[in-house]
């Protein structure tokens, strides 16, 4: 395969898949900024090992080891936004949502408790949300379907919990 | 609040993405350019920058080997405690260098489609590993200390060299030995730990190895789980 038919084709992938890239740079990363940044760094890394994509695997499986491993090592970093290309240049722009969508304020809320959790905790309740099963969570995270299954049970537990307290805090009613 | 309405939250936030038009491709554009873009202009990784800063540490450090062995050749045994002295500094060094060289062979090989655990675990070790290296080249201390010694300075007695050099020798001899048992992980809380290890880049070694336990203890949960299954 040659260069621009691999450039193609990786496109065509990203195009597709744009959504993991989305909803991960907004779980590990709060300010524009370092959204776009890491948004880079995702599809850079995701370039540079499209060579090691099983394709008798799910695209998808493969796109959320890479995204979050290197999301999980960029929220880590202590270096951010250092290397950004202009977003003019790059075509990423990753705005704040609006807050007229959020009437409720559930969608910044969760966020907010998302974010407040351990880097591999949130990677978890990101899967279970994305409708993944525990199998596909316990290959891309690297740990038994049980353990998978366990993390997530008291993950979203404490979730519950914090988005309860804070509307009997907000509301005054549970 | 149940389940479901957790659930129903993330999904509100997918219609939110959409209705906003961040996924649509005429605001959130990824095409050819980019990756073209992505090639040339980005073409640094954090990993690769580490791995330069290696191998910049290797270039210095096989430089500093060839000065040394050169010293070691062009003096063979004329003092023999120049020689052993600049010997062993020679072999502290070299063993210090092939530790980084080591690191740049698992910098090559970390890859980012490997499972989160396996490859933030890799990643974790490769920073923590620099400790190892830091323990080797404290022990080459008390060297530093004995290669202008001289025989006559043992044989006749000097007072200077049993007063003073000797002592001096003897306690950086006792030092080097404590740091390289002591600089362990295990003791990262104590004070003397956080005074010497207090830089920059000691804070991200200490960092690294506070994660290699929170991975740990993150998959240790399973091996209780299956026990108990």
């Amino acid at each position: 395969m040659d260069n621009s038919t691999a450039q193609h084709d990786f496109v065509q992938l990203m195009a597709a898949n744009k959504g993991i890239l989305l909803k991960i740079c907004n779980a590990y990363c709060t300010s524009k900024a370092d959204r776009e940044d890491l948004a880079q760094e995702i599809i850079f890394t995701l370039w540079k090992a499209n060579s090691t994509y099983n394709p008798d695997y799910k695209f998808s499986t493969w796109m959320y080891r890479v995204a979050l491993n290197v999301a999980i090592s960029y929220y880590r970093s202590t270096k951010k936004t250092r290397n950004t290309i202009p977003f003019t240049e790059m075509h990423i722009d990753l705005p704040d949502l609006p807050a007229e969508a959020d009437a409720g304020g559930g969608i910044a809320l969760l966020h907010r408790h998302i974010a407040a959790l351990p880097e591999l905790d949130r990677a978890l309740i990101i899967l279970y949300f994305e409708e993944k099963t525990y199998r596909e969570i316990a290959d891309i995270i690297g740990i038994t379907e049980t353990n998978a299954a366990t993390k997530i049970s008291r993950i979203k537990e404490k979730l519950k919990q914090q988005m309860r307290n804070t509307q009997t805090k907000a509301y005054g009613r549970p | 609040m149940e389940d479901h309405e957790l659930k129903n939250i993330w999904q509100a936030y997918n219609r939110q993405l959409e209705e906003a038009r961040i996924l649509n491709m005429q605001t959130w554009v990824v095409h050819m350019q980019t990756v073209e873009y992505l090639q040339l202009h980005k073409a640094q990784s954090r990993l690769q920058s580490l791995g330069r800063f290696k191998t910049g540490i290797v270039v210095l450090g096989i430089v500093w080997c060839l000065f040394l062995g050169v010293l070691v050749w062009g003096n063979w045994f004329k003092n023999p405690y120049f020689t052993i002295s600049v010997g062993m500094l020679l072999l502290f060094n070299l063993l210090a260098v092939i530790l980084y060289i080591y690191h740049i062979v698992l910098i090559r090989r970390i890859s980012y489609s490997e499972s989160v655990t396996g490859t933030q675990q890799q990643l974790a070790k490769l920073q923590a590993s620099t400790l190892k290296a830091i323990r080797i080249l404290w022990l080459q201390m008390p060297f530093y200390c004995t290669w202008f010694w001289h025989s006559s300075w043992i044989d006749y007695g000097s007072a200077r060299f049993w007063l003073i050099t000797f002592p001096i020798t003897l306690f950086f001899t006792v030092l080097a030995i404590w740091l390289y048992k002591q600089i362990d992980y295990k003791n990262r809380h104590k004070k003397w730990f956080r005074l010497l290890m207090g830089g920059k880049e000691w804070t991200t070694v200490v960092k690294a190895m506070d994660y290699l336990d929170e991975i740990n203890r993150f998959k240790q949960e399973e091996q209780v789980h299956l026990q108990n299954g």
